[in-house]
């Protein structure tokens, strides 16, 4: 278990990544650095950083939510909807629907006992078909761009989005380290059997973070679509990637038990630099993925080498192996 | 030790009974689909439209067939298996283009299909998670095709290889002799070879099986290289079939091939499944998806109803493995 708001070298490390990023990018670029880019580098973050934290969560739980990407576009299609009846009105309504299907997922996850990869590889689908049934298959826009204004108005580099993604990560870290529940999600994440026979709530922790997960990504679906104004039924599909990329790039290990709320967002934060200066470099819009899934590549291979001797000997990856225990032993 | 392992030794006549509830429900809802499509509709239980879903469901049963072996070893599945079918469809339109054999084309691009799988699958070797690992290999390799195209469609420029796409020898296409020759196969790797049993045995019980001295390693580079070579051939097909490449081709094909692996109850957990699962699977899937169509239901609720029926499918093959002890 380790505690995000004390500098240990792992975070030190992806601080220190961040910094040298920045340096970098910021002598190679000479508008790099100035307000108005810091400005989309933060409401890029705004938007990565609360996904990020949504499938984060998860995977310190010892489980994966695949479905945060399609989860993110049903939030955004229901606040675009409703975005006539008041901003504040269609994000609560929205967030209120995928807090409830994040639910519905943790609980039938954590009833059925099944690998949480599985389950969700088939909401994604399935959540990505009910986009589609409400957006009526076609873009769906707001009643009048004005009234969306307000979520990117800049103050100074941030805005409401950015601010409100900025409070929730406060929330989640002080959750994360100081309640009960947070450090049960280390717990059941670091070894499901152990935490079980201590008398961890396993399944009401399970629910607890699905249902946090689909929050999370809610709120940045909604926002993130509200801000542009509309929402398109295919949308929000390279999201996965970006929310995984950030996770483990913030040192989120996917055997579970380890990671940091302040790691996700240092992830998210390299992600959004390194995009922004391809963006800078004018190049094609998929040279931004190439550049990001070659990172996460690196970063995969880089964890491969420097793990301990002892934990590829014993099973390739942790989530079979937590999969293949909570399938059998472990009671909720 | 996990249930799975026990079962084929400890109780037989329960392991069969699963064994054959298995292809019995799969088998019982696709009599269900053709029962209501019959009812509802006329133009759906014609040789013509069932001669045409079986050839729609060919090429996705290819790759299908190919991630069964990934999830038999117990690595879940791959989502890079869209992508590995696009560049092989763009390499084989382009090679051919530049004047390239069909031989020669096919050889380099079942190579790059190849050497794309022994990356991935040695990197999971090593410990890297499946899932995570592909969905990094599936962008990359996209980008990488989308550089090298500048995102334009990429012509074969020639029709000698258009029989391998339209042919319909004895009034059946190519694709639907590709997928049964591909069933075949697949099931007698599976079931009668050393490779086979090695991705069984690992998949069931990786300890297990390192303790006997049988290489994981080998078991998951191979189980990468068959599904991403069966990717590979899917593109193919579908080059040829079309005449070109693009790298916007496929852009459903890992949900569907996920749909096919899971709905007919090869375990995610690996060590069990087959084969001719997965066709029924696909099958199954191309009939529903075919039924929705006639009956002029949007995208949406295709997806969505696919997407259901990989939750519901995952759900009941998970219980009824917890069931049967």
């Amino acid at each position: 278990m380790k505690n995000s708001l004390r500098l240990d070298p792992q975070i030190t490390s992806r601080i220190v990544l961040v910094l040298v990023l920045f340096v970098l990018f910021s002598v190679f670029e000479s508008s790099f650095a100035t307000a108005a880019n810091i400005y989309t580098v933060l409401e890029g973050f705004a938007f990565t950083g609360l996904v990020a934290l949504a499938i984060g969560i998860t995977i310190i739980a010892g489980e994966m939510d695949l479905s945060v990407g399609s989860m993110a576009a049903v939030a955004g299609v229901i606040a675009v909807s409703f975005a006539g009846l008041g901003l504040i009105f269609a994000v609560l309504l929205a967030v209120l629907v995928t807090a409830a299907l994040g639910a519905l997922q943790g609980v039938a996850i954590g009833l059925l006992r099944i690998p949480s990869i599985v389950f969700t590889v088939g909401t994604m689908i399935w959540l990505r078909g009910l986009v589609y049934i409400l957006s009526g298959e076609n873009t769906v826009v707001v009643p009048d761009l004005k009234m969306v204004e307000v979520i990117r108005h800049p103050v100074s580099v941030f805005s409401l989005f950015s601010l409100i993604t900025i409070g929730m990560f406060i929330l989640m870290g002080l959750f994360m380290n100081y309640s009960r529940s947070g450090r049960n999600v280390y717990a059941i994440g670091g070894g499901r059997m152990q935490a079980a026979a201590a008398g961890v709530p396993v399944f009401r922790t399970i629910v607890l973070i699905f249902t946090v997960s689909g929050i999370l990504a809610g709120l940045a679906g909604s926002l993130v679509c509200l801000k542009s104004g509309s929402a398109i039924p295919h949308g929000l599909e390279g999201l996965l990637l970006l929310a995984a990329a950030a996770a483990l790039i913030g040192g989120t290990t996917l055997s579970g038990g380890r990671g940091t709320v302040l790691g996700i967002a240092l992830g998210a934060m390299t992600i959004r630099f390194v995009s922004s200066y391809i963006n800078f470099k004018a190049m094609p819009y998929y040279a931004e993925n190439l550049a990001i899934g070659a990172l996460l590549i690196l970063i995969i291979a880089i964890e491969l080498l420097v793990a301990k001797p002892g934990r590829t000997a014993h099973g390739t990856h942790g989530l079979t192996r937590r999969a293949k225990q909570s399938a059998v032993h472990w009671e909720p | 030790m996990n249930d799975s392992a026990q079962s084929p030794r400890t109780a037989p006549s329960q392991a069969n009974l699963r064994n054959l509830i298995v292809p019995l429900g799969v088998g019982g809802a696709a009599l269900i689909i053709l029962i209501i499509g019959w009812i509802t509709n006329p133009a759906f239980l014609t040789k013509d439209n069932l001669l045409q879903i079986v050839r729609s469901a060919s090429l996705i049963g290819i790759a299908a067939l190919g991630t069964t072996f990934i999830t038999i070893a117990g690595h879940y599945f791959s989502l890079a298996v869209q992508q590995t079918a696009m560049v092989c469809a763009i390499s084989f339109a382009g090679t051919l283009s530049l004047g390239w054999g069909v031989v020669p084309a096919l050889l380099v691009t079942l190579l790059l299909a190849l050497v794309l799988g022994l990356v991935q699958g040695y990197l999971v070797g090593l410990g890297a998670n499946p899932i995570i690992l592909t969905l990094g290999a599936g962008v990359v390799i996209y980008g990488m095709a989308a550089l090298l195209t500048d995102n334009k469609v990429v012509r074969t420029g020639t029709d000698i290889a258009e029989w391998i796409g339209r042919a319909r020898p004895l009034g059946i296409a190519t694709q639907t002799y590709a997928l049964l020759l591909f069933t075949v196969l697949a099931h007698i790797v599976l079931t009668r070879t050393r490779l086979g049993r090695l991705i069984m045995l690992v998949g069931d019980n990786k300890q297990a099986a390192r303790a006997t001295g049988l290489s994981v390693m080998k078991a998951t580079v191979a189980s990468f290289a068959i599904a991403s070579v069966a990717a590979g051939t899917c593109g193919i097909f579908l080059a040829a079939q079309i005449g070109q490449g693009r790298v916007d081709q496929f852009s459903t094909l890992n949900f569907e091939v996920i749909a096919a692996v899971l709905v007919a109850g090869t375990s995610i957990q690996g060590g069990q499944g087959s084969a001719l699962r997965t066709t029924m699977g696909t099958i199954f899937i191309a009939l529903l998806n075919n039924l929705l169509l006639l009956s002029g239901q949007p995208y949406g609720i295709r997806i969505f109803v696919m997407g259901l029926c990989v939750v519901l499918g995952v759900s009941f093959f998970h219980l009824l493995r917890r069931r049967t002890p």
